[in-house]
């Protein structure tokens, strides 16, 4: 098994479950190894294409990584496995959808089940309850994105100088785009969004919502409220992660997976909600399941490889998932948090998974989109790019792709 | 490779006719022994480079033969490529991204290459011929940069460079906090930053490469030139810096080639960003072969890198070599 969950909270979790695992199967032995996500996404596909690949891999949703595992039949199907152990009533069709496709790995979100995942990773507002209170911000008062807005001024002023209200680390160019996802939840259905990503006909990135939620990044920036000059160039998100544990900034708009490592640092003064919805009433941000878990084509004992995947993913896993702050994929978890912050971090997933508002993230819609946005938020935040510039960019990139999906190579 | 340098035409003509021997007196045919000039070039030499030619054949020569092969494709790594001809290296030279990429690389050969040979020569001028205590424990320390790997290097550059490291902390410490930036996440200072990260790694190789250099230049010119009345500026020019072309060639060659081939020190450090501002073609190659499923795309940049290298290495040892015959 190669897992690519780094981080805390996450990895903890599988290294528990899997000796559980090998205590239940003694005479099974699981050799789990992790890398980073980042340079994993680059490796899976030659480990696949290897002689002896490993058994059981985390995968990434979208057409860079999953489509291409797909299309070169790397992975196996997963239908009889779902049925044995009922993932299709465990999960939300919304959950698996992440994880369809035709068997060619050219339509995406319909089709055949080819993974699993652990996890709800939803994106949302980490909060230092501290902070917020000097500025006289009650979270709950907060209803919708303009009172957030407001509110960010407010803390603004309360703020050194060159603290940010919004910490973020963009050394790698994809932390920004979570920012973003809430930005343009704020502005734009989640099911548009899904549908652009999943290439449906006619679809395009060039909307007045997305522009507005650009214009307003860039308004947030220029405030600066994301702490002084370009910092936040100079941190990856775990960096960022680390300085918002230690008490840098008075908010921090990212994924659910850095909760451990936060609550780790700010206890009790840690606290998480949904970014409070635009004019739709309904909440959107960037989330997903998290990575899906595959089985080798190649694997001699897939029966094996499954029944491992539903212990680490499945109801099993539940208990395991809440204790390390994380939230099962599963509808049907047989555990819930009992601490506030836990209970704020699952609370926010069932929102958005109520309101329908994963909106999925931008980089599943072609294997060079994380490369074309990161890069393009980044030029626009130093302004060395406009609105229009990154508009063009990403739709240029979008359209391309669908072209080349279309033409059938 | 001395064992298959042949001894060459030299050596054939001043070969000794072949001794008659008394057999050959007494009406018995000669005896048919070769006789052979020592050094000659036998077949059996090849046995000799066997190994390294394969080694060399295997891993170098294959693989750019290959990667050459694949620049004719459109190839995600795992299906079925499409032959497209030359497609990729029309991207290559008219994408403007990329053309930016060769660009940075041409920045980098200042800091990288440059820069260093430039220090290396003064701080080797100073060392050689001053009374400084302690050379051997600077040379060594100086050096040291070279000796760590630029994975390293480049960790703990970020966190040197970083918006709360050391560098910022000095600046504020004496009052320049007004300059004290993110140097890694600033567009106008990322590329700079980098290359002095560069600087600092090559310049101590210059020196030393020097340092040996000027020892075996011999301490006569020195005293002529001084005779001559010649201040040490002017014993710089015209006696150091000529006696030193050949280490100069050599200097500037390997500095170059670590310019243009730099990829570790830009992925760990940068991983070419912010924006696309310290983007090499070494971090393209690899972006576009793992993560962007562009094989044939990246084995093209790779091999107009190959060729520039080979360009320049060549200018280089061309130019400066030939001022040495002279």
């Amino acid at each position: 098994m190669v897992s690519s969950e780094t981080g805390e909270g996450p990895k903890k979790a599988i290294v528990e479950m899997t000796k559980a695992f090998e205590q239940k199967y003694p005479n099974v032995t699981v050799k789990v190894s992790y890398r980073a996500f980042d340079s994993w996404i680059k490796q899976v596909k030659l480990s696949l294409a290897s002689k002896n690949p490993p058994d059981v891999v985390a995968g990434n949703q979208g057409y860079q990584v999953d489509g291409e595992l797909v299309k070169a039949g790397l992975i196996l199907p997963l239908t009889k496995y779902a049925k044995a152990y009922g993932w299709e009533q465990s999960f939300s069709p919304q959950s698996l959808q992440q994880f369809k496709w035709s068997p060619d790995g050219k339509t995406f979100g319909q089709g055949t089940l080819y993974g699993i995942a652990q996890s709800g990773q939803s994106t949302g507002v980490f909060a230092n309850t501290a902070k917020l209170q000097k500025a006289g911000v009650d979270p709950a008062q907060l209803k919708s994105f303009e009172d957030f807005d407001a509110a960010l001024a407010k803390i603004k002023a309360t703020l050194p100088a060159d603290e940010p209200v919004i910490m973020l680390g963009n050394k790698e160019q994809y932390e920004a785009l979570h920012v973003w996802g809430m930005l343009q939840g704020a502005y734009t259905p989640a099911q548009e969004v899904r549908d652009w990503i999943f290439h449906r006909s006619g679809k395009t990135f060039d909307t007045p919502g997305n522009r507005q939620a650009l214009a307003k990044f860039k308004e947030w920036n220029d405030k600066g409220y994301l702490g002084r000059g370009d910092d936040y160039n100079g941190r990856g998100e775990q960096d960022a992660a680390t300085l918002f544990a230690r008490g840098q900034g008075a908010s921090m708009l990212a994924g659910n997976w850095n909760a451990q490592t936060i609550l780790d640092g700010l206890k009790d003064k840690a606290a998480f909600f949904d970014m409070p919805a635009g004019k739709s009433g309904k909440v959107a941000a960037i989330g997903s399941a998290s990575v899906p878990i595959h089985i080798a084509s190649k694997s001699k004992q897939p029966d094996l490889a499954a029944a491992y995947i539903d212990w680490i993913a499945g109801k099993p896993a539940s208990p395991t998932l809440v204790n390390t702050t994380q939230v099962p994929a599963i509808l049907d978890a047989t555990a819930k948090p009992t601490q506030k912050f836990g209970q704020e971090v699952a609370g926010g997933w069932e929102k958005l998974i109520a309101d329908g508002g994963l909106t999925f993230f931008h980089d599943w819609s072609s294997p060079t989109m994380l490369e074309t946005i990161g890069q393009s938020f980044q030029e626009m935040l130093a302004g060395k790019a406009s609105v229009d510039d990154v508009v063009s960019r990403i739709q240029k990139d979008w359209a391309d792709y669908d072209s080349q999906l279309k033409s059938g190579n | 490779m001395g064992v298959t340098a042949p001894t060459g035409v030299g050596d054939r003509g001043s070969r000794a006719p072949r001794p008659r021997s008394a057999v050959a007196a007494d009406g018995r045919a000669e005896p048919r022994v070769r006789v052979r000039a020592p050094g000659e070039p036998r077949r059996v030499a090849y046995l000799y480079v066997a190994p390294a030619m394969l080694f060399y054949a295997v891993f170098a020569f294959a693989p750019l033969i290959y990667t050459g092969w694949l620049s004719f494709f459109d190839w995600d790594g795992i299906t079925v490529g499409t032959w497209v001809g030359l497609d990729n290296y029309d991207r290559v030279l008219s994408d403007p991204a990329i053309r930016q990429s060769f660009v940075h690389s041409l920045v980098l050969i200042f800091f990288f290459a440059v820069l260093p040979c430039v220090l290396g020569l003064a701080l080797a001028s100073i060392v050689a011929h001053g009374r400084v205590r302690g050379v051997g424990f600077f040379r060594a320390v100086l050096f040291l940069p070279q000796t760590i790997a630029s994975v390293v290097v480049a960790i703990a550059f970020v966190w040197v460079y970083g918006p709360q490291g050391p560098l910022n902390e000095a600046l504020r410490a004496v009052g320049l906090g007004s300059l004290a930036r993110s140097w890694l996440g600033d567009f106008q200072f990322a590329l700079p930053a980098l290359g002095l990260v560069g600087t600092w790694v090559m310049f101590g190789l210059c020196m030393v490469l020097f340092l040996a250099g000027i020892q075996k230049i011999p301490l006569s010119l020195y005293e002529a030139a001084r005779v001559d009345g010649a201040g040490p500026v002017r014993e710089f020019f015209a006696v150091t810096l000529p006696g030193l072309r050949s280490e100069l060639a050599v200097a500037l060659t390997l500095t170059t080639i670590m310019a243009l081939r730099s990829f570790d020190l830009v992925y760990v450090a940068t991983n070419g960003g912010p924006g696309s501002s310290t983007t090499v073609p070494g971090v393209l190659v690899y972006r576009n072969a793992f993560s962007n499923g562009a094989v044939g795309l990246a084995a093209a940049v790779a091999v107009v890198l190959t060729l520039i290298i080979f360009a320049v290495a060549f200018v280089i040892t061309k130019v400066v070599d030939r001022d040495l015959s002279k």
